[in-house]
């Protein structure tokens, strides 16, 4: 019983390996980023548990940059993606240009709130 | 009407020169003493301490106490600055003078030396527990002490004893040492324990007891050993002074004096010199100090602001002058406090002196704000209290006076920072990647 469980995990991450290379460029080049705004917003969850919340509006501010440029990127990445039926008659160019006013605005506001 | 008047003017007049020698803020030794005699021999047999008195300058003015013209005050104004009262038999004092009269002279700031003796009469054990001195409920009672009487006693019942157990203080009895101890003969007295005020200036050896030297002791005797004081003090929160002696025979002339078992023999017993510190104490020649007003500005000004800020830098100072008896010299001394002081203090810090009389010292403002007042309480044995106090606000800080970027944000600040430059990058090279 033990000994099938592993083999189905590896056997269901070489399948989902697999399947991720044949992902498009750009799809992977979104995924990138996410990752990286999701790990720089890990980062400072991490220093508050260490300091403490003092300053509390810059930690929300932080996060919330990271976190919320993370969400537009998925919003991004699902608007692109060709195979998704939902978006078929969707411009990836409007779809980058909605990406892009709604990046600014999110950095307005954390700027503002970052005190 | 008019005659009235006019003769009202002409009698302030002649007040007006009375007023000019009696001792005031800026001459605080006392000038113009009564001394109120049962006897008047006493003149003759404490001719040694009245003319001490006069020859630094006191006008005794000598008076019976049952005297029928006697009167402390005159229109509202006070004719002496000092009273000695050397009568212990006297029940009634006479003219306008009572117990009362006497709190009431006290309660003015002025100064008293009461001395009783074996026949104390319970007029002066009255004003004497006004002051928080009890004397001996046995009106027989003497103090008697079989290991420290002087080997001069006469009578041999050992009730002339050679104390002493002196208080050590160079404030009330001087810089000199008294080598030679000091002659008593009279009543113990003990001091009311719930009194904080008076204290012992020469107080009996453990091994002296009060009882009736002619009758034989029926139950141990209720004032023993060093609880009996001999001469007490009392420095009233008005800073008027107060001495009471259990016996007369302390002020008057005396000499010679060798205690029992003890080989030194003195030639002249310290009753003189203790007994003229005493008075130099009690007539404010010694002891008395003056404090000029509260000086504080922040560090690098200085005006005295109206309002300090929480975390301010301040310095503050004060003058303290000692009267010598002639002028007033700069006080030195390294125990004088300073409290910033707001329901209890928070910064309470010991001034330094300098030679000048100039106490200062400088602190931080705590991180605390309200209405603060610096406090400078100084209570030290045989000087005068000292009771100073300024009121000062202290404010927060203003909205604009925080510092501008928080330290410990920065990790913060880079994150936000690197997500901006993360999505410019991003979005070049999710547009021309090939």
């Amino acid at each position: 019983m033990v000994k099938s469980t592993t083999k189905d995990a590896r056997d269901l991450f070489h399948t989902l390996r697999s399947a991720y290379v044949a992902t498009p460029t750009n799809l992977k080049i979104i995924d990138l980023y996410v990752c990286f705004a999701v790990f720089t917003a890990l980062i400072q969850v991490a220093y508050m548990a260490l300091v403490g919340s003092f300053p509390f509006n810059s930690f929300l501010s932080g996060v919330l940059s990271c976190i919320g440029t993370a969400v537009l990127a998925v919003c991004l990445r699902i608007q692109v993606n060709k195979e998704n039926k939902e978006f078929k008659n969707l411009a990836p160019e409007r779809a980058f240009a909605d990406f892009v006013l709604c990046n600014l605005v999110l950095h307005l506001v954390i700027i503002n709130f970052l005190g | 009407m008019m005659n009235l008047s006019r003769s009202v003017a002409l009698i302030s007049l002649f007040l007006l020169p009375l007023l000019s020698f009696s001792f005031s803020v800026d001459n605080p030794t006392d000038r113009r003493v009564l001394v109120l005699l049962d006897d008047l021999s006493l003149k003759s047999s404490h001719s040694i301490f009245f003319n001490n008195l006069k020859s630094r300058g006191f006008d005794l003015d000598f008076k019976l106490a049952d005297d029928s013209k006697l009167a402390l005050q005159r229109y509202g104004q006070y004719l002496f600055d000092g009273l000695i009262i050397f009568a212990p038999s006297t029940e009634r004092l006479g003219g306008s003078l009572d117990s009362k009269s006497i709190a009431d002279f006290v309660d003015s700031g002025r100064d008293l030396i009461l001395s009783a003796d074996t026949s104390a009469s319970d007029l002066i054990r009255g004003i004497a527990t006004e002051c928080g001195v009890d004397f001996d409920e046995d009106s027989s009672a003497m103090v008697i002490d079989h290991t420290s009487f002087s080997v001069s006693d006469v009578d041999g019942d050992h009730t002339l004893i050679a104390a002493d157990d002196l208080v050590k203080s160079d404030v009330i009895l001087g810089k000199a040492k008294i080598e030679a101890p000091v002659l008593f003969r009279g009543v113990a007295h003990s001091l009311n324990p719930t009194n904080n005020l008076v204290f012992k200036v020469l107080s009996a050896s453990p091994s002296a007891y009060s009882a009736n030297p002619s009758s034989k002791l029926s139950s141990p005797p209720q004032l023993t050993g060093s609880a009996i004081s001999l001469v007490s003090v009392m420095q009233a929160r008005n800073n008027a002074r107060v001495v009471i002696s259990g016996s007369l025979q302390l002020f008057s002339d005396r000499s010679g004096v060798q205690k029992a078992g003890s080989q030194n023999q003195y030639e002249k017993s310290g009753n003189e010199q203790f007994v003229t510190e005493l008075s130099k104490w009690v007539f404010h020649e010694r002891g008395h100090l003056k404090a000029g007003s509260l000086v504080h500005h922040r560090v690098g000004e200085t005006d005295e602001p109206a309002i300090y800020r929480i975390k301010d830098d301040l310095e503050f100072s004060v003058e303290i002058y000692e009267w010598s008896g002639k002028s007033w010299e700069p006080y030195v001394a390294n125990d004088v406090q300073v409290q910033f002081y707001m329901m209890s203090p928070y910064v309470l810090k010991t001034l330094s002196a300098d030679k000048k009389g100039l106490f200062h010292t400088s602190f931080k403002v705590p991180d605390v704000y309200g209405v603060f007042q610096f406090k400078v309480e100084y209570e030290k044995l045989g000087y005068t209290t000292l009771s100073l106090s300024k009121q000062i606000p202290v404010r927060p800080y203003r909205h604009n006076e925080y510092e501008r970027f928080i330290p410990t944000a920065y990790p913060y600040y880079g994150a936000c920072f690197t997500t901006m430059a993360g999505f410019f990058v991003f979005s070049f090279v999710y547009l021309y990647h090939k």
